[in-house]
């Protein structure tokens, strides 16, 4: 464990020495990133061989001799150790180059001191082992990365969306502390044990589900994610979707293995929730016109992909049922890690857009791969992992989730139809990623600039471009040799012992086998083909000119086809669940007046949370206002009844 | 193994000339003598010997474009068992990573058609993106009831040998409604009418001629070679589960098999003669109709199980 925290204190002293810097900008910004990368290096390797070497780790003390703290690193903890160390690491050095105003040095230097804060907290929640040390570090994580959000705090948009991030990462902490009370109040203790009920067991499930789901961006509890993640900056918006959300996911299975009840119930909310949020995220993402709250939504659809994995594996615990158990568990956590890589990477690119033009706007970009080559092809190859598609990452463990659901095919009643509708809703998933990262390459980095901003660009920034580098390179080696990968997620499944020690790795591994030899000889096809062109190309004359107009011999660039315009007839098909509002004055007359054509999808979860939570809370609230009147002497007696009162219960 | 790989390169080889015969079913409706069996090959001789244009609008991309769909169209048929043989590769969910490769082949279709900035590029673009989400939905369903019927996730299990009798014997009358929606499957995947009209000279009705308008040359060849590969792919799968029967004489076998696959693409000739396409609202339509069947497929054959 001294590695462990030696490695969270070379983190928080990087965060510390930035602040402590703050009036030397680029000394400030080398010295924290050099500190928390440092950390975050020395995080990973101590991960890695913590979960390739299982053993106990553990380590408590008492705070302030009255609260125990302790904290055990086992191979689910590890894993998730590696893939937030990995990306905080990436994510740090990238902040380098992206954080680039000297202006705001104050501002950044708190900005570096939350980022290490952000990073430290979440390995500590990862490896917390009781519910003091759990919250303790939940709560840090929280609040860190609230103040992150509101960076830019000049803008009223950016102080809402770091409002409602506020608000309900603390009602998601509510749930929490409620499945948490209940446990003590049935055990005495603050440990994570079982000794409850079944009926309390299920209860705190759910109350925990619902705090974790609210973290980890489970639809309908995912609203504050599309709005936060914008507004943040892009190294931290890679961090919170990349492994932030990722702790909600812990919590759902380490509360799934702290109560042991292997009920069915338990797989089929995570599953029914898993494929509402994936197909659900994905349409709403289609209907972005905003890069970054495009990736958001995405991390609400490829949390729908992890809890599908989840779910999968729940049922196969339940059911008896090991190989589907280890293939649900083992592909929903390397989604985990792949999710991780794949859309940091993405973040980081739409960085590096959105520093370069200024623009945020889909549809006032274009072009971009011409000038941006190496944000261009890794922001490519994220977007063909996201998709799921081979040779990359993605598609690994999706591959792991199909084969899971398959095996659940062949049970019978609830689970057999849930399964059926998990492969199913994985396909649509597949393909509306596919209609949607098209959409995003296609408009953003091909055809020609559709404003100023996206004209003559740059990208300048070696710092930021290598991290995009190695993290594109982690989805196709992942892709490519996937064995080494889904061992280390299996490490991470098997250590929970939901499955007995007897189920076999060797099918595992053969599967790998089976990716790479078919990526292989798929690549050696595309080698022939590659020398068959060269050789066909060989002494031709090839020439440029326009593009073909199909006789319309004036083209502009406001005739390409935009994001919207592509998304449209996908969205019409879900209207129910994504009503499209459009405001466009019609063109009337000979001489029609100028008009405009502007499009919202609305997000259900964010216009029925208005109707349905907020404002009857509001009109309580409202009805109760006679309590706060101004009078000094009536406060003074409420606090009087409040003791009178409480004196009943000692 | 030897002579998979000899039926891989034949399949290669004559996927060209049975799309010609569509064409060939086609000129016999409207009356007419129609190009040679062989113009396929002719057309792709051309188009090999020429050189291109390249828009000042592309990069890279529309040039991987047709390399990688027709990478992923000729990786695709070694999966595939020709006339009930073994193919060259095979393993357990073989059948996931074929369509998530032709899906690969797609994305850099598409890629490659956004490049141009062309409008109407665009359009077939968006449609190319929409229309397989449902198509793919189909295949899973389909895949659901082949592995309730033999427990594999392997085309090898469900095509080779005396597996699509199997599959017959086990499933029975439901299996038609699998054969029908894999041919409106395929008939959307290729695009042909009534999904798309591969012969319409209005840019704005189509969906893949529309996406390859700037690819001239090898590219071209590339592209026209992918589509017959993936073509022939579809008709093997719809031709294997009309013919399920093995005959004793594996030559025997094997020309009747191929007789057979001649008759499926008679058979989109003859749907191309006598329908019109769809317009584009209705295409989605359509291709839910082969969701339901398989749906109803796969609930029918589970009370047959039982």
């Amino acid at each position: 464990m001294n590695l462990f925290f030696l490695s969270i204190l070379l983190i928080v002293s990087g965060g510390i020495l930035a602040l402590i810097l703050w009036r030397q900008f680029t000394v400030m910004k080398a010295v924290g990133v050099f500190a928390m990368s440092a950390g975050c290096l020395l995080g990973l390797i101590d991960a890695l061989a913590k979960l390739f070497n299982p053993g106990q780790y553990s380590f408590s003390v008492d705070y302030l001799n009255v609260l125990s703290l302790s904290f055990k690193i086992d191979g689910l903890a590890a894993f998730f150790l590696v893939a937030i160390f990995a990306v905080s690491l990436l994510a740090a050095i990238y902040s380098f180059h992206y954080m680039d105003k000297p202006e705001k040095t104050l501002r950044t230097a708190v900005n570096y001191l939350f980022f290490s804060l952000l990073i430290a907290s979440m390995a500590l929640v990862v490896t917390a082992e009781n519910m003091i040390a759990f919250m303790f570090s939940w709560e840090i994580m929280s609040l860190s990365s609230f103040f992150l959000v509101i960076y830019d705090h000049q803008s009223p948009e950016n102080r809402k969306a770091g409002y409602l991030y506020f608000v309900f990462s603390h009602v998601g902490a509510m749930f929490i502390f409620a499945a948490f009370g209940i446990m003590y109040g049935y055990t005495g203790s603050f440990g994570f044990t079982s000794a409850l009920p079944e009926t309390a067991k299920i209860l705190v499930f759910i109350l925990s589900f619902i705090g974790f789901g609210s973290k980890a961006g489970v639809f309908p509890f995912h609203v504050w994610l599309p709005h936060a993640h914008p507004a943040a900056p892009s190294h931290i918006s890679a961090v919170m979707s990349g492994v932030m959300i990722k702790t909600g996911i812990y919590g759902i299975v380490r509360m799934y293995w702290v109560l042991d009840l292997h009920t069915p119930l338990f797989g089929e909310i995570v599953m029914i929730a898993g494929m509402v949020s994936g197909i659900l995220g994905v349409v709403y993402a289609l209907g972005q016109h905003d890069l970054k709250r495009l990736l958001a939504y995405h991390s609400v659809e490829n949390i729908g992909i992890i809890l599908i994995g989840i779910g999968i594996g729940m049922i196969g615990v339940s059911s008896g049922n090991p190989l589907m158990a280890v293939l649900g568990f083992g592909g929903g956590l390397l989604h985990v890690l792949n999710h991780a890589i794949f859309k940091s990477l993405l973040f980081m690119g739409a960085g590096v857009v959105i520093q370069k033009t200024g623009t945020r706007t889909i549809d006032a970009l274009g072009g971009l791969l011409k000038n941006m080559k190496i944000t261009g092809v890794t922001f490519l190859i994220g977007s063909l992992a996201i998709s799921g598609l081979p040779p990359f990452n993605g598609f690994v463990s999706e591959f792991l989730v199909y084969l899971g659901g398959f095996q659940g095919v062949a049970l019978d009643r609830t689970p057999f139809v849930l399964s059926l509708l998990a492969i199913v809703s994985l396909a649509v998933i597949g393909g509306l990623a596919l209609a949607c990262f098209t959409k995003v390459v296609g408009v953003v980095f091909q055809g020609e600039p559709r404003s100023r901003a996206a004209e003559n660009v740059n990208e300048k920034g070696p710092a930021m471009l290598v991290p995009m580098l190695l993290l594109a390179g982690a989805c196709v080696v992942i892709g490519v040799f996937p064995r080494v990968f889904v061992l280390m997620a299996l490490k991470g499944v098997l250590s929970l012992g939901l499955v007995s020690d007897t189920v076999s790795l060797a099918p595992f591994v053969q599967m790998t086998g089976n990716i790479t030899l078919a990526v292989a000889i798929f690549f050696s096809v595309f080698l022939l083909i590659l020398a068959l062109r060269w050789v066909l190309y060989r002494g031709k004359t090839v020439s440029r000119s326009g593009t073909w107009g199909c006789g319309f011999t004036q083209p502009t660039v406001k005739m390409q086809y935009t994001g919207s315009s592509y998304a449209a007839s996908i969205l019409a098909f879900f209207k129910p669940v994504a009503p499209l509002h459009e405001d466009h004055p019609a063109i009337r007359g000979r001489f029609p007046n100028k008009t405009h054509y502007h499009s919202h999808v609305s997000d259900i979860a964010e216009l029925h949370m208005g109707n349905v939570i907020v404002r009857p809370i509001l009109w309580l609230f409202d009805q109760l206002r006679w309590i706060q009147h101004g009078d000094i002497h009536l406060y003074i007696g409420y606090i009087l009844l409040a003791i009178v009162v409480l004196l009943f219960f000692i | 193994m030897t002579k998979s790989i000899l039926l891989w390169a034949l399949a290669i080889i004559l996927a060209p000339f049975f799309s010609a015969v569509i064409l060939k079913v086609k000129a016999f409706f409207g009356g007419r003598k129609g190009s040679p069996l062989l113009i396929n090959y002719y057309t792709l001789i051309k188009l090999f010997k020429k050189g291109s244009v390249y828009s000042t609008s592309t990069t890279f991309l529309f040039k991987l474009g047709p390399m990688v769909s027709l990478c992923a169209a000729i990786t695709v048929l070694m999966f595939l068992p020709i006339a009930g043989q073994p193919p060259v590769l095979s393993f357990n969910g073989d059948i996931i990573f074929i369509l998530y490769l032709l899906g690969l082949g797609r994305f850099f279709t598409i890629a490659a058609a956004m490049d141009t900035a062309s409008p109407f590029e665009g359009m077939g673009a968006a449609r190319e993106a929409y229309f397989p989400i449902i198509c793919e939905a189909t295949m899973f369903m389909i895949l659901i009831l082949f592995y309730i019927l033999t427990g594999k996730l392997q085309l090898a299990a469900y095509f080779s040998g005396a597996h699509p009798l199997e599959l017959w014997q086990a499933a029975g009358s439901p299996l038609l409604f699998v054969v029908i929606s894999f041919f409106i499957i395929l008939l959307t995947e290729n695009s042909r009418v009534p999904v798309d009209d591969p012969a319409t000279h209005l840019e704005l009705t189509m969906i893949h001629e529309v996406m390859v308008l700037d690819h001239s040359g090898p590219d071209f060849g590339f592209i026209e070679m992918g589509s017959f590969c993936k073509l022939f792919f579809y008709s093997t799968i719809v031709a294997s589960l009309i013919f399920p029967f093995e005959l004793g004489h594996p030559a025997l076998n094997m020309a009747v098999f191929f007789v057979v696959l001649l008759l499926v693409y008679v058979a989109v000739g003859v749907m191309e003669s006598v329908m019109a396409r769809y317009r584009m609202d209705r295409v989605p339509k359509f291709v839910l109709t082969s969701f339901a069947l398989a749906f109803f497929a796969t609930l029918i054959t589970l009370e047959f199980v039982k």
